[in-house]
């Protein structure tokens, strides 16, 4: 089997497919792009529709025997499924389920939060020429509107309520636990990566919340996490956002 | 053994998913009709199954799950009868991308379009303040945007045409696939063609302009594999409404363009 992985900076998508191959010991050649400045657009395979259609936003894309594969929280499944390492979902179905449901949340509802706080705090940069190559126009939409710094109070206040909420409910999980699901596992890479970047830009979220600030130490500790960082070349990853997924459109 | 409880509405949709993925595999379960127009979902009953309000749930012994897709996978994970995710860890990955595309970018589309003229007209006479204090019990702050809007009739032109362009692009991103594999994403009958055929079983009847028998000829194909199934069959004889019963178009051995007004 052979598997490339085109990654940008570990935060957000990146960090999760980057510690998921880490943990499960899945030998890949790595390839840095430059998510926040489209890069992804200007690769061979972009226009392959399970690449260009991704509703994840500016992913990194996984290559396994030629078939590009984007969406990081399924190809960290992926990984699971054919790496040697420890199991990153539990056994039990019941707890699959509650694996993959708290996924699905932070998906819908802390992604599009988190990149427009990170997008607005720290613009991405579309290099010259990369827009008309975006095939998905709402993707394409959302750069310009960042590309003209339109967000609008309503939605940056929507965002922080977003990640206030994703923030209890990642404490009251934690009440009984170390990781999130018993073991260490995606929802804990996938939360980790949407979240550990909001800590400077909403701080009264996580004010009194230790359980919270243990937590993210022990992921940013774990060996696959720690491995993923050091993939880093800027200063702070933490400030590296680019497109995440759309605000629900209605309901 | 435990047994299943499943709180849905019509075989359509979200609540359709499990249903289907529970009789393709054999399961017997106790199905609970919640009506849906009728705003059951929010009804103190159902809240304390499910406080989210959200249809469908799915109760097996203690154990109470939501997000259909996601309890779709616990059926496969949890129940013996034939495996509805394939072996290879690629054709799984393949699977879970077309479902996520397909709840969370092209069926809300869909959706928009099925709540302005399906769901919208089927409420909305009823007495204004009955339906204010049904919109003021709906638990999540989205849905209850989501009802306003489609019992005043609030889409706006663009959101519309948002949608009408996002069901175009989706039909023929599956016309595409469907011309490479037998069916969506994998060379077996899976979880994805289950949520597939709740999206878009009405499909050259909604989109009669979009989708036929000379347009989409692999999607209907892969519709009419669909109906034939006898657990297919026998879950959209659970439909109660005009909506549902809008399957039996598959019946039509062809459906050229320009045939359905």
């Amino acid at each position: 089997m052979s598997v490339t992985l085109y990654h940008g900076e570990p935060n957000g998508p990146s960090l999760t497919v980057l510690a998921a191959l880490f943990a499960k010991e899945v030998p890949a050649e790595l390839r840095y792009i430059d998510l926040a400045g489209g890069e992804r657009h200007t690769l061979p395979f972009a226009q392959e529709p399970l690449v260009a259609m991704s509703i994840e936003g500016e992913g990194p894309v996984l290559v396994a025997d030629g078939e590009p594969m984007s969406d990081s929280v399924f190809l960290a499944c992926y990984l699971d499924d054919v790496g040697p390492g420890a199991a990153l979902r539990p056994a039990d179905p019941y707890d699959r389920w509650e694996t993959m449901r708290w996924c699905r949340q932070l998906i819908e509802r802390t992604a599009p939060a988190a990149a427009c706080l990170g997008c607005d705090a720290h613009p991405p940069q579309l290099d010259q020429g990369v827009l008309e190559r975006i095939a998905s126009l709402d993707l394409r939409a959302r750069w310009q509107q960042i590309t003209a710094g339109q967000f609008s109070e309503a939605q940056l206040a929507d965002s922080r309520t977003k990640i206030h909420q994703a923030a209890e409910r990642t404490e009251e999980r934690l009440a009984n636990r170390e990781w999130l699901m018993g073991a260490f596992s995606i929802a804990d890479l996938e939360s980790y990566a949407w979240l550990a970047g909001m800590v400077p830009l909403v701080p009264v979220a996580f004010a009194a919340k230790p359980r919270i600030a243990a937590w993210l130490e022990r992921v940013r500790a774990h060996p696959a996490v720690a491995r993923a960082l050091s993939y880093a070349r800027t200063a702070e990853p933490l400030a590296s956002w680019s497109i995440g997924p759309e605000i629900n459109r209605w309901g | 053994m435990h047994s299943v409880t499943l709180y849905h509405w019509e075989p359509n949709a979200n609540s359709g998913k499990p249903m289907l993925a529970l009789m393709e595999k054999g399961v017997a379960f106790h199905s609970h009709y919640v009506d849906m127009l009728s705003f059951d979902q929010h009804k103190p009953d159902y809240l304390a199954v499910n406080p989210q309000g959200t249809i469908p749930t799915m109760v097996h012994g203690e154990r109470v799950l939501t997000e259909s897709t996601a309890i779709m996978e616990y059926v496969d994970d949890t129940f013996g009868g034939p495996k509805l995710m394939p072996d290879d860890a690629r054709e799984r990955w393949r699977i879970r991308w077309w479902m996520k595309f397909m709840d969370q970018w092209l069926g809300p589309s869909f959706s928009m379009i099925g709540w302005k003229v399906f769901v919208g007209p089927a409420v909305r006479d009823r007495d204004p303040a009955e339906l204010q204090a049904a919109i003021d019990r709906i638990p999540l702050p989205e849905r209850r945007v989501a009802w306003r809007k489609a019992i005043s009739g609030e889409f706006g032109a663009e959101e519309l045409q948002e949608s009408q362009r996002r069901v175009a692009l989706g039909i023929r991103l599956l016309e595409q696939e469907l011309a490479r594999r037998p069916w969506l994403a994998s060379d077996q009958y899976s979880l994805a063609d289950i949520n597939g055929f709740n999206l878009a079983y009405a499909l050259p009847l909604a989109q009669p302009a979009l989708s036929n028998d000379e347009l989409t000829p692999n999607i209907m194909r892969w519709l009419r594999a669909i109906y034939a199934r006898p657990a297919t069959r026998a879950c959209w004889a659970l439909g109660r409404t005009s909506l549902v019963k809008r399957v039996t178009i598959l019946e039509q051995p062809h459906i050229g363009a320009g045939q359905v007004a």
